[in-house]
């Protein structure tokens, strides 16, 4: 199975075969002498790649996963070629917005846009309250406001939907 | 004042602090008390305590900040003194008094040199008078231009004019060329005019490349003061403190008695007892008093590696009507120490703050590394308390080691379930002006800290591929509980023939038939 593995920005394309019980890794088409190793189930990974040994930790579900390793936290989003298909199909029809998740529990103070507003890459939606502070939520992409799921005042849980952003199909 | 043996004291706080105030009681053979909220029934510092005792309620007003509740129980469990930690009540002159007044003994200044230091223009005064150098600046704000142009020469350039009114940003110039005063003036108080309807101007010097230097002092209850050196603690954002270093890089020897003394003057000018901190502003060769923090700094760790003394065994000797029994030339400062605050929040993301549950935790350990710190498998970081949930500090025989030191120990360190400022701080040893020493308090906010700077993206790629692989594999070999019970259920709801209302869901029949 090949993966679409984005880190910070970059993307790695990496193909993960199993032949024999054995797992076989290729980074961008090229073979990579690996030991992955599970130390518990909890996330602590032994892993070497070639000579160099990481003692690493992964968490996460199929498509986000955080890899922790020699102190720096990689946030990374994985697809699959079935998930990377049918994201580009819907890319085409002019998907490629979505909702703007919460990243923490806070509360909203204030609404900066309203539903059909015109947005630009990076301009604030929202201020949501969290620790005491207070946090502009930007747009990720140029678009429309198609809907706001949160009124002033209403608390948020982490992963809840702030504001959905349309794109227009590209011409 | 008479001594007292202390054989029980109560710590008026919770995480980290409480943890480190209870183990210097313990190794003095004394017991502690700990107080706790109902969330931290579990913490750490409840079950290291001798004496758990809880005040109820969840939010920190119900507990930690509930001067009578925490009274009542340190009459309650026979502790004899009450030590505050940092933050809560502890530079709250009140509480302080209180304590005083129930008969207990307070572990912290006189509440007069809390409420003296306190206030920023009352702290400034007294400072004013007893000699202590503040950074030049009116005291009372100017309307006109003309009335700035007059008073610049005696503030010195550059000046910083900031609104009256201020806030936002809105109406600060900073003004290097005198010829430049009047119309930045007439701009800054047109803008301070239309933004907060006052147009008035104070107008202070402006610190080219401030540094936030800081100094520890103790005091015992016989007029007896010695201090214990400086920390650097310009690695910050919006007053946030990240790396913390003892001694600072841009210090010598000289500056650091002239800035001790400066310390013990603004310390004795409130009648200070106990352990306190002196902070100023470093810029060029100058320094000026900031403010003093009246009580253990957050901090206070890299001192104590690096001078031998513990703090808070100090203060509970001083607490306890001692003498401090040894004068400054016995304080040396040998080698180097660093903190790094592991705070939950994530630095490539503007230091947004992260909750979730602690898991997957692996501790730093080896030489000279100290980990003071909250932290297990299981904690529930929420947004009810400080996100700062451990420090880690190592020591070396000079900076550059210790800062080696620091990452190596920052490179063994995961906390997983929350994000934290750990790779922001492993970022900031790796940078040739910080390891040069040549850093300000803007350091921090200028780096870009999305960036992938230990260019091991390819490695956690790798890492990240063949964990979900292993993932897919194992929930396609072995159905979920959830999925087998849907099948189950779906299978028995298609054999069901009682009638269901109409209104259900395939779901809602489901559950239905299930049960």
């Amino acid at each position: 199975m090949k993966y679409f593995v984005k880190v910070n920005g970059a993307e790695h394309e990496v193909e993960v075969v199993e032949r024999l019980g054995d797992l076989e890794v290729r980074l961008a088409g090229r073979p990579v002498e690996f030991h992955y190793h599970e130390v518990n189930s909890h996330g602590q990974i032994s892993l070497t790649v070639g000579e160099r040994s990481y003692g690493i930790s992964v968490e996460g579900d199929c498509s986000d996963v955080v890899v922790t390793l020699a102190g720096q936290r990689y946030a990374i989003d994985i697809e699959d070629e079935r998930e990377r298909a049918a994201g580009l199909a819907a890319r085409a029809r002019g998907g490629a917005g979505g909702p703007v998740k919460s990243v923490m529990p806070g509360v909203v103070v204030e609404l900066l846009v309203a539903e059909g507003d015109e947005v630009e890459e990076g301009q604030p939606l929202l201020i949501l309250e969290a620790m005491k502070m207070q946090n502009e939520i930007e747009a990720p992409t140029t678009g429309r406001v198609a809907q706001i799921h949160v009124a002033t005042g209403q608390a948020v849980g982490a992963g809840e939907k702030l504001v959905t952003i349309e794109v227009p199909p590209a011409e | 004042m008479k001594h007292t043996e202390l054989k029980r004291i109560l710590v008026a706080n919770r995480g980290e602090i409480a943890l480190r105030i209870g183990r210097t009681a313990r190794e003095m053979g004394m017991e502690w008390v700990a107080v706790h909220s109902d969330p931290d029934r579990s913490s750490l510092h409840t079950r290291f305590a001798d004496i758990a005792y809880s005040l109820g309620g969840s939010t920190p007003a119900e507990s930690y900040l509930d001067a009578g509740k925490i009274i009542a129980a340190a009459v309650a469990t026979g502790a004899q003194a009450i030590h505050p930690g940092y933050g809560f009540l502890a530079e709250n002159a009140g509480f302080a008094q209180a304590v005083i007044d129930a008969g207990l003994i307070w572990i912290g200044p006189p509440p007069r040199a809390i409420i003296d230091m306190g206030d920023k223009i009352t702290s400034r005064q007294i400072m004013g008078a007893a000699g202590v150098p503040i950074v030049p600046g009116m005291a009372e704000p100017l309307a006109d231009a003309a009335a700035a142009v007059a008073a610049a020469p005696g503030v010195g350039f550059p000046i910083c004019m900031k609104a009256s009114a201020g806030g936002g940003g809105k109406g600060i110039r900073v003004v290097r060329d005198p010829k430049d005063l009047e119309s930045a003036f007439k701009q800054a108080s047109a803008e301070a005019q239309a933004a907060f309807g006052d147009g008035r101007m104070y107008l202070e010097r402006y610190l080219d490349q401030p540094r936030h230097i800081e100094v520890q002092v103790l005091f015992d209850a016989h007029g007896n003061g010695v201090h214990l050196g400086e920390r650097e603690c310009s690695i910050q954002r919006r007053h946030q403190k990240l790396l913390e270093e003892c001694p600072s890089p841009t210090i010598d020897a000289a500056t650091r008695a002239a800035m001790g003394e400066t310390a013990l003057q603004a310390a004795r000018a409130v009648g200070y007892q106990g352990a306190g901190t002196v902070e100023f502003l470093f810029s060029k060769g100058e320094f000026f008093f900031l403010e003093m923090n009246t009580r253990l700094q957050v901090e206070h760790p890299i001192t104590e590696m690096v001078t031998g003394v513990d703090l808070v065994r100090e203060q509970l000797r001083i607490a306890a009507g001692e003498e401090l029994g040894y004068d400054q030339d016995a304080i040396v400062m040998r080698g180097h120490a660093i903190e790094v605050r592991i705070n939950a929040e994530d630095p490539a993301n503007k230091f947004l703050p992260s909750t979730g549950t602690v898991q997957n935790l692996r501790l730093p350990g080896g030489p000279w590394v100290r980990l003071d710190s909250a932290l297990y498998n299981g904690l529930e970081v929420g947004l009810n308390y400080d996100p700062m949930l451990a420090k880690l500090i190592v020591w070396g025989a000079d900076r550059a080691q210790a800062i080696e030191r620091m990452r190596r120990a920052l490179a063994e360190m995961n906390v997983g379930g929350v994000s934290t400022g750990a790779p922001a701080a492993l970022r900031v040893l790796q940078e040739p002006a910080f390891r040069a020493g040549d850093y300000d308090t803007h350091f921090l906010e200028s780096l870009d800290l999305t960036e992938d700077f230990l260019k091991m993206g390819d490695v956690a790629a790798i890492a990240a591929a063949v964990f979900r692989h292993h993932k897919a594999r194992r929930s396609a070999l072995q159905p979920t509980a959830g999925r087998r019970d849907a099948w189950l259920s779906r299978g028995r709801a298609a054999r069901a023939h009682y009638p269901l209302p109409p209104s259900a869901s395939a779901g809602e029949r489901a559950d239905r038939s299930h049960a």
